[in-house]
């Protein structure tokens, strides 16, 4: 039996589907999320690549900030839900979860049974968020994608405020302006969103195992200082950005298979 | 009527205040407006006026901010604004209690910025129980006697008195439909928030009446089931499309420790020959508030306890932004909660809101919580 998961976040739109909700058979990924066409072309990739279609899913659950306005799910769910879910699927022993997407950041806490105890989220300003690292990689203009291996040749991040995106953006001009590094920069930047995820998720309490989760997990220069900020260990999997989309597919195996056990 | 016509018509009136006090005025009665948190009502309406609850309003914040900075409780925003735009035209005066720094300053820019409905201050102790503190509130009151008087109020001992028990018995009715809604999931959110919100803008004995009816009413109807029981805390939760979310959600009310709900009615005025420093002691007696100074903290255990005794599932902390009395609460509130293993989660809303979108989906994770 297959069941698809749809993540459509603010930047992007992810998709996964399980089969028999033990087995990641197939994902995709497509730039752009809710109010485009975003959701439509990583399902039509989806479909294209892997030679199904939708007729072939038993069951279509929808999440991310997208989710209540993309029509052909049977049912949506909220994103820390389905992060939760998915995270524990690739790691089984997983605590905590940091997920810092497109336009917010948010910390889950997980049970050693694996129900969600506790979450944070932070809705208030785009400072520690993916937006964050988009203003600055355009003011630089770098390739978000480029931002963490050119922190790596860094080893004095520059100062950047993590108070407020706007602010950080003039702090930025000003640095370049005094000639600081380019790598120096950027390290600086990435330290910044790590800093003040960091302390959203000491609120919220840390507990190994620690993974994060969403796009902004893929810049191993965020990882590392937040790792650093936290003193603990950060587990990482390359299907990170896809932790909403697998969740929401085990999600709707679970409807569909009727195995709610009360359990994540 | 059964209990949705009820429900109907006090959701017109939580509606419609403007219309409300309009009806007043044009019955030849005079409204006084009482600002958050606690204003005595009952020495307006023993004085002869209408007494109406100004707790601001869900829109755009625009003149307000010719007084205000940006980080400012949106209550008290809002309260300015519509004063300023002239919703309020046609009120003898307003009271501002000064319960919180923010009221402080709202009452000091409303004598500027608007200038033909008068500002009357109610100046609170800090430490209200002991003696010098109720001798400080009677001597706040006796101010507002004056004020009121001012503006062609008589004040009488026998009439306080009878405005009490006017009130005494609107609180007991307010309390005992709390009781009964506890019981009743199928009562929307939304239906709960109009039953209490209308008593802001209805002399409260016509509003003693119609909750009167609605509880005999309710109490003659099989309970509903189905939904999760959730404690609702902060400041206010009135908002149309925060309570659409809760019932979205399989989400009811079952108890609420909000400032424009039940907190309202928790406390009666003692027996008291002098009704002055009979209402002085109700205020020196009410506790389990933000804005009410308790070194204690007992608000926190009320919620526990509360939570335990109703079967509750979880606690929803609906959290006004820039509140600080609230969000200082609100840690000992979390803490006390995780100890008794009771599911709190906050939601941060103020009256400017036009998107829920980030509310729901923390409730809908929220509803996960309690559900998985």
């Amino acid at each position: 039996m297959y069941t698809l998961g749809i993540d459509i976040g603010s930047t992007t739109s992810k998709c996964a589907i399980l089969k028999d909700g033990t087995e990641l058979v197939a994902t995709s990924l497509q730039r752009g999320g809710l109010g485009t066409g975003g959701p439509e072309e990583a399902l039509s990739r989806l479909w294209r690549e892997r030679g199904l279609s939708r007729e072939d899913m038993e069951r279509v659950i929808a999440t991310g900030y997208g989710r209540n306005k993309f029509r052909g799910a049977d049912g949506e769910v909220s994103e820390l839900t389905c992060h939760a879910l998915g995270g524990r699927f690739i790691f089984p022993d997983l605590r905590t979860v940091i997920d810092i997407g497109g336009q917010d950041a948010k910390i889950i806490s997980l049970t050693a049974d694996g129900r969600m105890s506790n979450f944070i989220m932070n809705d208030k300003c785009a400072a520690g968020t993916g937006r964050f690292l988009e203003v600055m990689a355009n003011i630089l203009c770098l390739d978000i994608n480029d931002l963490g291996p050119i922190a790596a040749k860094s080893d004095k991040p520059a100062p950047i405020s993590s108070t407020c995106t706007v602010f950080a953006e003039s702090e930025v001009i000003s640095q370049m302006a005094n000639g600081v590094e380019q790598a120096d920069l950027v390290a600086g930047i990435c330290q910044s969103v790590a800093t003040r995820v960091a302390a959203l998720a000491r609120r919220a309490g840390i507990t190994q195992r620690v993974c994060m989760s969403g796009g902004v997990a893929r810049n191993e220069a965020v990882r590392r200082y937040m790792a650093e900020a936290l003193n603990t260990e950060i587990s990482f999997d390359p299907r990170a950005q896809y932790f909403g989309a697998i969740g929401a597919a085990l999600y709707a195996w679970r409807q569909a298979d009727q195995v709610y056990s009360g359990n994540f | 009527m059964t209990h949705t016509e009820i429900f109907e018509k006090l959701h017109e009136v939580a509606l419609n205040p403007k219309a409300q006090m309009d009806a007043y005025l044009a019955q030849g009665k005079k409204v006084v407006l009482c600002a958050p948190v606690y204003t005595p009502e009952e020495i307006v309406h023993a004085m002869g006026f209408i007494p109406m609850g100004a707790w601001g309003g869900d829109r755009e914040l625009n003149r307000a901010k010719e007084y205000c900075p940006a980080f400012l409780c949106s209550i008290a925003q809002s309260i300015l604004e519509l004063g300023m735009i002239g919703v309020y035209e046609g009120a003898s005066a307003i009271i501002i209690p000064s319960l919180c720094d923010t009221l402080k300053t709202l009452g000091q820019n409303w004598k500027y910025a608007v200038k033909d409905i008068p500002f009357i201050p109610m100046t609170y102790p800090q430490n209200r129980k002991p003696a010098f503190g109720v001798a400080f509130t009677r001597a706040g009151y006796e101010r507002v006697v004056a004020e009121l008087e001012k503006l062609g109020g008589k004040f009488d001992n026998a009439a306080l008195r009878a405005s009490c028990e006017v009130y005494n018995r609107h609180n007991a009715a307010m309390r005992k439909l709390d009781e009964v809604l506890a019981k009743h999931p199928e009562v929307t959110a939304a239906q709960r928030s109009d039953a209490f919100k209308s008593a802001f803008f209805m002399e409260k004995s016509e509003h003693t009446a119609i909750i009167e009816e609605l509880i005999a009413a309710l109490e003659a109807t099989p309970a509903g089931r189905g939904k999760k029981p959730i404690l609702v805390s902060g400041i206010l939760a009135d908002a149309p499309q925060f309570n659409a979310i809760l019932d979205e959600m399989g989400l009811y009310i079952a108890a609420d420790d909000i400032a424009a709900q039940s907190r309202q009615y928790r406390t009666d005025v003692p027996a008291g020959d002098d009704a002055l420093t009979a209402l002085a002691e109700k205020f020196a007696n009410m506790d389990n508030c933000s804005v009410l100074y308790d070194q204690e903290k007992l608000r926190v255990k009320l919620i526990v306890d509360t939570v335990k005794a109703r079967g509750i599932a979880g606690v929803l902390v609906v959290m006004t932004k820039f509140c600080d009395p609230e969000e200082f609460d609100y840690v000992p509130i979390k803490r006390a909660c995780e100890a008794a293993g009771i599911p709190v989660t906050i939601v941060e809303t103020d009256r400017q809101m036009a998107h829920y979108e980030q509310a729901r989906t923390n409730i809908e994770t929220f509803r996960d919580m309690l559900m998985m």
